[in-house]
C-alpha cells in the first residue's frame, strides 16, 4: 500500500483538545436525597481551581439545589479536571486520523441523530461552529440545542484523544519502533484511517455514494410532549 | 463594473445545443475555472496544496468544489445550506465547511439565491431608466464583498425566461431579512406611472411613449420623443433643424416636469446632502412630489452620479437601456481615447463640448455637480473632457474651442495653413445628418477625409446658435487635422508591425531552412555508412563463394562421386 512518507514522520503531540479552543467537556451527574442534578459544559482547564469551587456554589445558588450539592459538584469537576491534566503531560499519537463522530441526543423537544468525519489532526476545528452551522441550516430555534451538540461533539473528541495516548504509550512500551506504531495506531484508530488511503487516493471519489448520503445526513426530530415524557421516563429506568 | 454571466460554452458557438443555463457569479470571481485551480484558492485554502497529508489534494479539493457548485446549480435560486452538501461528502467537516464558506465568500454559490431574494421590478422597455437606487444601495451594505457587482439595472434572473416574479411587496421582506431598515423602495410603477399615462403620443421613431414633450417635424405630421430627439434618430431625410419642441403641458397633478435652474440647482443639492433619501428632498420643493425630483434627476445627463458612489463607477460603465446623450458621450470618449494618442487631444475637448453642449441646457451648472463628478471621473482624459462638457453652457464651449484653436495655430503655422484650405473645403461640405460618432474607425486617409466631412456637418448639425460660423469652420479644421494626424500616425504604426512580422517570418523560415539542411546531411551521412556497409556485405559475399569454390574444389580432387556432389552443392 502506497502510504505517503510525510504523514508517518511527524513527531507525536502533546495532548490536548484537537480543537481550537482546549476546553475540556465536563458531565455531571449527581444524586442527593432523591435529587437530582444533570448538566454537561465545557471549562477552560487553564482556569485557576478556584473557579471550580465558585462555580459551584453559583450553580446552586441559581438552581436553589440544597447545598450539600456544591461539595459534590466542585468534586466532581475537579476530578475529571485532573484526569484531564493527567493525559497533558504525554504524547499523543498524530497520524492521519479522520474519525466518525456521532450525534444521538436529546435536548428539551429536539431529537438529534447525525454522523460525520472529523480530522482529529485539526487542532483549529472548532465544535461550536459546527453546532452554529448546523441549527442556522436545520432552523433550530432552541437555544439549549447548539452548545448539545458542540458538547457532545466534545466528548466524543476528548474520548478518541486519551484513547490515542494510550495506544501510543502501549506502542512505544512495545518497543516496536516506529513502524511498528504506525501500523498499531492505524489499525486501533476507529478504523477510518485505514479507508481514508482507499477513499482519497487516486482512483476513488470523496463524493460518498447516494446510498450512503441518509446515513450521513442529519436528522432533527421535534417531538411532542407526551414523547418527551415517554423518553425521559425510559432514559431514567435504564440508567437505575 | 458588470455581472458577468458564465456557462460552460458560449451560446454563439453551439446554436444546436439546448438552451443552456445561464449562472451569474460576482465580477471579481470571474478568475473561475472548472478545469483549473486558480491562485486565490490556492492561498485561501492552503491545507490543500501544501502535501501534509493524503487527504488533502488538490484532486480532492477539486471534487468538493465541483460537487458542491454542481449541487448549488441545480436549483441557484434556492440558497444551498452546508448541511445539504456535508453528507455527500468524504472528509474532515471542519475543512468541508471552510471550502464552503470560501465558495460562498466569493459568490460562486449562493449568488443567486441572495440577489433573487432582494430583486425588484426589473427596467421596461421604456427608454426611461428605472434606477432602483435604494434597493441598489441597500444591496451594496448588506453584501459587503460584492459592491460593484450588484450595479447593473437588470436582476441577475432577468435573462432567463423563468426568472422570478416582480416582487414588489417583497421588500419589507427584504428589510427584515438584511436586519435594518430600508426606505420603501420606488418601483417603476410608482414612479412613472402618472408620467406614462399622461401622454397617449406615441414616438414615429422608436415607438416608445412620448413622456413629458417631444418634438413635432415641421413639415408634416411625425412626432418624435425626447430621446430620438437627442440621439438624433430622426428618421429619414428629416434634419433636426425641422422640429420643433413641443413642451408637456403641465396640468396641476404633474407640475414637476416645470424644472427652472433654480429648482434643479437645489434638487442637486438636496441629493447631495440627503442621498436617497426622497422624503426629505421633496420636502425641499413645494410643489414637486418625491415621484418628480426622481424623474427629473434621471433625466439630467449624469445626473444619477448623485446617487451615491456605487453608481457613478458602474454608471460610467454603461446603463443597460440608457439611452440619454450619457451613452454616447461615454462611448464616443472612450473611441476617440483610444485612437488618438497626440498633442492634439484639445480638438477632441473642443468636438466633445460641440456634441454635448445641446445636451447640456437642462443641466445648469452647479458647483457641487462639477466637484464629484471630476473626482469620479479618474482615468480617462477623454471621460474628464466629455463630464467638463456638459457641466458648462455652449457660450463656455465656444470660448474654450476658440482659445484651445488659438493656441494650436500659435504652435505651428501649418495649422493655419490647413485651415486656410480646409475653408474651402467645408464650404463645399455638404451637410446631411449623420450616422453618430461612434461608427468611424480611423485607420485610413480616405475614411478620415469622410470623417472630416461627417463630423463638419454633425458639428455644423449641433451648431450654436450664435454667429459663431467661421469659428465652427476653424473647429472642422482642426478636427480633420487632427484625425489626419492620426490617421499618418496610425498608417506608420501598421507599417511598422508589417516590417517586424516580415522580419520574424524571415527568421523562422530561416530556422526551418537550416533544419532543412541538416538533415539532409544527416541522411547524407547515413547513405555513406550504408554504402560502406554494402561494399563489406559484398566482399563477404565474395569471401564466402570463394570458399565454397575451394571446398567444391577439394572435393572433385578427392573424387567424391557425382551424385554427392550434386548433394554437397544443392545443400
Amino acid at each position: 500500500m502506497k502510504a505517503p512518507a510525510l504523514s508517518f514522520s511527524k513527531a507525536p503531540v502533546k495532548f490536548r483538545m484537537p480543537t481550537s479552543a482546549n476546553l475540556v467537556p465536563i458531565r455531571l451527574d449527581i444524586e442527593i436525597d432523591g435529587q437530582r442534578f444533570k448538566d454537561a459544559f465545557t471549562w477552560n482547564p487553564s482556569d485557576p481551581d478556584s473557579e471550580v469551587v465558585l462555580f459551584a456554589k453559583r450553580t446552586v445558588k441559581d438552581l436553589k439545589l440544597p447545598p450539600a450539592f456544591v461539595t459534590q459538584i466542585a468534586s466532581s469537576i475537579q476530578t475529571q479536571l485532573a484526569e484531564f491534566r493527567s493525559y497533558e503531560g504525554q504524547d499523543m499519537y498524530s497520524g492521519e486520523k479522520i474519525v466518525p463522530i456521532k450525534l444521538d441526543l436529546r435536548v428539551n423537544h429536539t431529537l438529534i441523530k447525525d454522523q460525520f468525519l472529523w480530522d482529529m489532526n485539526n487542532f483549529e476545528s472548532d465544535p461550536e461552529e459546527f453546532a452554529r452551522t448546523f441549527c442556522k441550516d436545520l432552523g433550530i430555534e432552541d437555544p439549549e440545542v447548539g452548545p448539545a451538540i458542540a458538547f457532545a461533539i466534545r466528548e466524543q473528541l476528548y474520548e478518541i484523544a486519551t484513547q490515542s495516548v494510550a495506544s501510543a504509550r502501549e506502542s512505544r512500551i512495545s518497543k516496536k519502533g516506529r513502524r511498528g506504531t504506525e501500523h498499531a495506531t492505524s489499525s486501533k484508530s476507529s478504523g477510518s484511517a485505514l479507508d481514508l488511503v482507499k477513499l482519497f487516493g487516486y482512483r476513488s471519489s470523496v463524493v460518498r455514494k447516494r446510498k450512503d448520503w441518509d446515513v450521513y445526513e442529519p436528522i432533527v426530530d421535534h417531538l411532542s410532549n407526551e414523547e418527551v415524557d415517554a423518553l425521559e421516563a425510559r432514559e431514567d429506568r435504564n440508567i437505575r | 463594473m458588470e455581472l458577468t454571466q458564465r456557462d460552460p460554452s458560449s451560446k454563439p458557438l453551439r446554436p444546436d445545443e439546448p438552451e443552456l443555463d445561464l449562472y451569474t457569479i460576482p465580477s471579481q470571481s470571474s478568475w473561475f475555472l472548472w478545469d483549473e485551480i486558480h491562485d486565490t484558492e490556492r492561498t485561501e485554502l492552503r491545507d490543500f496544496f501544501d502535501g501534509s497529508s493524503f487527504t488533502r489534494t488538490p484532486k480532492v479539493y477539486r471534487e468538493y468544489r465541483d460537487f458542491i457548485i454542481n449541487k448549488y446549480r441545480e436549483e441557484p435560486t434556492r440558497r444551498l445550506t452546508f448541511t445539504d452538501v456535508r453528507k455527500s461528502l468524504v472528509g474532515d467537516i471542519s475543512l468541508l465547511h471552510k471550502v464552503f464558506k470560501f465558495l460562498e465568500k466569493w459568490g460562486l454559490i449562493n449568488f443567486s439565491a441572495n440577489l433573487g431574494n432582494s430583486s425588484n421590478v426589473s427596467s421596461s422597455s421604456s427608454s426611461l431608466v428605472v434606477v432602483e437606487d435604494e434597493e441598489d444601495k441597500a444591496r451594496v451594505k448588506v453584501e459587503g464583498t460584492i459592491p460593484n457587482a450588484v450595479r447593473v439595472g437588470a436582476s441577475p434572473n432577468s435573462p432567463k425566461p423563468i426568472s422570478a416574479p416582480p416582487i414588489v411587496g417583497d421588500s419589507s421582506g427584504n428589510a427584515v431579512e438584511s436586519g435594518f431598515k430600508l426606505p420603501p423602495l420606488a418601483s417603476y410603477s410608482d414612479v412613472f406611472g402618472d408620467l406614462v399615462k399622461q401622454k397617449g403620443l406615441v414616438c414615429g421613431n422608436c415607438g416608445g411613449n412620448c413622456d413629458s414633450s417631444h418634438y413635432k417635424y415641421t413639415k408634416g405630421k411625425f412626432i418624435i420623443c425626447i430621446n430620438c430627439f437627442k440621439n438624433q434618430n430622426y428618421g429619414e431625410n428629416r434634419s433636426m433643424d425641422e422640429f420643433k419642441q413641443i413642451g408637456h403641458v403641465e396640468n396641476s397633478s404633474n407640475q414637476g416636469a416645470m424644472w427652472t435652474e433654480a429648482e434643479t440647482l437645489l434638487l442637486l443639492e438636496s441629493v447631495m446632502k440627503h442621498g436617497d433619501d426622497w422624503e426629505l428632498v421633496a420636502q425641499n420643493f413645494q410643489n414637486k412630489s418625491k415621484l418628480d425630483c426622481i424623474a427629473k434627476l434621471i433625466e439630467l445627463p449624469f445626473g444619477e452620479l448623485m446617487l451615491g458612489s456605487s453608481h457613478r463607477y458602474g454608471n460610467f460603465g454603461g446603463l443597460n437601456g440608457n439611452k440619454n446623450g450619457a451613452n454616447q458621450i461615454q462611448l464616443s470618449s472612450s473611441e476617440l481615447h483610444e485612437s488618438l494618442k497626440i498633442e492634439g487631444q484639445s480638438q477632441e475637448q473642443i468636438n466633445e463640448k460641440e456634441q454635448n453642449g445641446d445636451a447640456v441646457d437642462e443641466c445648469p451648472p452647479s458647483k457641487k455637480q462639477r466637484i464629484t463628478s471630476l473626482s469620479d471621473a479618474g482615468g480617462s482624459l477623454m471621460k474628464q473632457v466629455a463630464l467638463i462638457s456638459t457641466m458648462v453652457g455652449p457660450e463656455i464651449t465656444a470660448a474654450a474651442a476658440e482659445a484651445a484653436v488659438t493656441a494650436l495655430c500659435d504652435e505651428n503655422s501649418l495649422p493655419r495653413e490647413t485651415f486656410d484650405v480646409d475653408e474651402d473645403h467645408i464650404s463645399n461640405g455638404i451637410c446631411s445628418p449623420t450616422t453618430s460618432f461612434e461608427q468611424e474607425r480611423v485607420l485610413q486617409d480616405e475614411d478620415s477625409k469622410l470623417k472630416e466631412r461627417s463630423t463638419q456637418s454633425e458639428t455644423q448639425d449641433t451648431s450654436l446658435k450664435s454667429d459663431d460660423i467661421p469659428l465652427a469652420v476653424r473647429i472642422r479644421a482642426s478636427i480633420g487635422t487632427a484625425l489626419g494626424a492620426a490617421a499618418a500616425r496610425s498608417k506608420l504604426l501598421a507599417d511598422q508591425e508589417d516590417r517586424e512580422i516580415e522580419n520574424l517570418v524571415a527568421i523562422i523560415i530561416e530556422t526551418q531552412m537550416k533544419k532543412l539542411h541538416q538533415k539532409i546531411k544527416h541522411f547524407d551521412d547515413l547513405e555513406l555508412i550504408m554504402e560502406k556497409e554494402y561494399t563489406e556485405i559484398e566482399d563477404l559475399k565474395d569471401s564466402l563463394l570463394a570458399e565454397r569454390i575451394e571446398v567444391l574444389q577439394r572435393a572433385v580432387n578427392a573424387g567424391i562421386s557425382r551424385w554427392r556432389d550434386h548433394f554437397a552443392v544443392k545443400s
